[in-house]
C-alpha cells in the first residue's frame, strides 16, 4: 500500500513543480520578449519582477469561473483538464538527471510522443463544447495541425532510436557520443519546428490566433480554467526542451549528481529560449503554409534523417 | 485472489471500460459519445500496462486514442452545426444498428474462443526487442504485406477523394 501513497505523494509534488514551472515560464517569456524588443519586461513586483506571475495567479484565482450559456457544461468544464493532465503525465518518462527519470521504462520515447497527443482531444472538446464559431474553428485548425505535425516529429525521433538501440530515454543519454549531434542534426529540427507546432505556439500559432479568433479554443474559459490551459502551454514547453535536450543534445552527458542535474536544465534552458525567441520574431504562418510546411518539408527531411542513419550504422 | 491492491486496480480499469463500452453505445449524443470512447481506450490501454505489455499499452494511446478518436471527433466537428443549438447529430438507435452490434459481438466472441486456447502463460514479444524479432524475424511478411495493404488503401483513398482534377 505504501507503493501508492508514495505515487500519491510524488503525483501532487510533481503537480506542484509544473505549477511552478509555468510561473517561471511565464516571468521568463515576459523578460525575454521584453529584451528582445527593448523593453525592460516586468520589474515591480519582487527581485527583477520574478513575483509578478505569481501576483497574476493570484488574481486568475479570485476572478469569476464562467461558464457560457450557451456551452455543453459538463464537457465544458471538464476540457481544460483533458489538455493539462496528459502533458503533466508526458513529463514522467523525462531523464532529469544523469541515469535517472521518474519513470524509467524501456518504452520511454514512445510514451512520449503518444501521450501528449491526447491532449488534442482536450482541444477540440474545449473549442466544440463553448458553443461559439470562433471556438470552434480554434478546436478545429488545432486539431489538423497537431495530427499533421504528429507524424515529422515521430519520424525525426526515430534516427536517435536506431543510434542508440533503445527507446529509453535514459539508455540513450547513458550511449550518447558527441558524433550523434551533427549525424541527427536534420532530425533535431525537425524535432524543434514540429514540437513549436504541436504546441500551438507562435509563430505556428493559428488555432489562438488572437487578432482574428480572438483566443481559438479557449475564448470563452475565464479564471482558473484559463490559468489551466497557460500551465498546459508552458508545461509542454519545458516537457519538449527537456526531451529534446536529453534525447538530441546528450542531456547531462555521463555526468552524474549535481553538476549533471544542472547542465541538462541549462541545456533545456536554451532550448526554451530558443522557442520563446521565434516565437516573438516570426509572423504567423497561413493554415495552408502550415499543412505545406509539414507535408512538404519536414516529412521529407525526417525521412532523409532515417536513410542517413541507416546508411551510417553498417559502418560503425 | 484476494482484494489487495494490484486486484482492486484491476478490477476499477475493468468496471471504467465497460461503463464506458455501455456509455459509446446507449449515449444518444454524438460528443459524449467520443469522450466515453476515449475513456475507454485509455482504460484499455491501462489494462494492457498492468499486464506488463507496455508497448502495446502506448502504441494503443499512440493509434487510437490519438489518432483515430481524433479524426472522428474532427468529423463530427467538421458536419456539426454550431450555431443552432447542441446536438444536431444523434444516434438513432434503431434495430439495424443493434443488429450489427450484436452480431460483430458473436462473431468476435467465437472467433476469439479458438484462440484464447493458444495463448496461455505469457505471450511472446511483450518487451520491445522480443516484439522486434517477431515483427522483423519470423513474421517479416506478413508484417511487409500489411503495410503493403495500407499503403494500397492509402492510395485508393487519394484516387476516390481526388478523382476530379484528372
Amino acid at each position: 500500500m505504501t507503493g501508492y501513497v508514495g505515487g500519491l505523494v510524488f503525483g501532487l509534488s510533481g503537480g506542484m513543480v509544473i505549477a511552478l514551472a509555468a510561473l517561471f515560464g511565464v516571468w521568463w517569456e515576459r523578460k525575454v520578449a521584453g529584451r528582445i524588443q527593448m523593453r525592460l519586461g516586468p520589474t515591480e513586483i519582487g527581485p527583477a519582477g520574478v513575483f509578478q506571475a505569481l501576483a497574476d495567479t493570484i488574481k486568475l484565482l479570485l476572478k469569476e469561473d464562467i461558464t457560457p450559456r450557451q456551452a455543453d457544461k459538463k464537457l465544458f468544464r471538464v476540457a481544460p483538464f483533458l489538455v493539462f493532465t496528459p502533458i503533466a503525465m508526458s513529463l514522467v518518462v523525462i531523464p532529469f538527471a544523469n541515469g535517472w527519470a521518474p519513470l524509467d521504462t524501456s518504452v520511454g520515447m514512445l510514451f512520449y510522443l503518444a501521450v501528449p497527443a491526447v491532449s488534442v482531444i482536450g482541444i477540440l472538446i474545449a473549442g466544440f463544447s463553448s458553443g461559439n464559431t470562433y471556438a470552434t474553428l480554434g478546436g478545429i485548425r488545432g486539431a489538423a495541425q497537431m495530427i499533421s505535425y504528429e507524424l515529422p516529429r515521430t519520424l525525426s525521433v526515430l534516427a536517435i532510436a536506431i543510434l542508440a538501440g533503445t527507446l529509453a530515454p535514459v539508455e540513450v543519454m547513458a550511449r550518447y557520443e558527441w558524433w550523434w549531434f551533427p549525424v541527427s542534426l536534420l532530425g533535431f529540427i525537425v524535432f524543434f519546428i514540429s514540437s513549436v507546432a504541436e504546441l500551438n505556439r507562435a509563430p505556428f500559432n493559428i488555432p489562438e490566433a488572437d487578432s482574428e479568433l480572438v483566443a481559438g479554443y479557449f475564448a470563452d474559459y475565464s479564471g482558473i480554467r484559463w490559468a489551466i490551459f497557460m500551465m498546459s502551454e508552458y508545461g509542454g514547453i519545458v516537457a519538449t526542451s527537456y526531451f529534446g535536450a536529453a534525447i538530441f543534445l546528450g542531456g547531462s552527458q555521463g555526468i552524474g549528481g549535481v553538476l549533471g542535474v544542472l547542465l541538462i536544465f541549462l541545456k533545456a534552458i536554451l532550448l526554451i529560449t530558443v522557442i520563446i525567441w521565434v516565437g516573438w520574431t516570426f509572423p504567423r504562418f497561413r493554415s495552408d503554409q502550415l499543412l505545406t510546411l509539414a507535408w512538404k518539408v519536414l516529412t521529407p527531411m525526417a525521412l532523409v534523417q532515417i536513410v542517413i542513419v541507416g546508411v551510417i550504422i553498417p559502418w560503425l | 485472489m484476494s482484494f489487495d491492491g494490484p486486484f482492486m486496480i484491476q478490477l476499477a480499469l475493468g468496471v471504467v471500460a465497460l461503463l464506458t463500452a455501455l456509455a459509446v453505445v446507449a449515449v444518444r449524443e454524438i460528443t459524449r459519445m467520443a469522450v466515453a470512447l476515449g475513456v475507454f481506450l485509455l482504460s484499455v490501454a491501462g489494462l494492457f500496462l498492468f499486464y506488463g505489455a507496455s508497448f502495446l499499452a502506448a502504441a494503443e494511446v499512440f493509434v487510437y486514442v490519438g489518432g483515430v478518436l481524433v479524426l472522428m471527433l474532427f468529423a463530427i466537428m467538421l458536419v456539426q452545426r454550431t450555431d443552432a443549438g447542441r446536438a444536431a447529430l444523434e444516434s438513432r438507435h434503431d434495430i439495424g444498428s443493434a443488429s450489427v452490434a450484436i452480431g460483430l459481438f458473436v462473431m468476435l466472441t467465437v472467433a476469439l474462443r479458438g484462440v484464447s486456447n493458444r495463448f496461455q502463460g505469457s505471450p511472446a514479444g511483450s518487451s520491445v526487442p522480443e516484439l522486434a524479432d517477431v515483427l522483423m524475424g519470423s513474421r517479416l511478411v506478413q508484417y511487409e504485406m500489411a503495410g503493403l495493404l495500407l499503403l494500397v488503401a492509402l492510395v485508393a483513398v487519394i484516387v476516390i477523394a481526388g478523382g476530379d482534377e484528372q
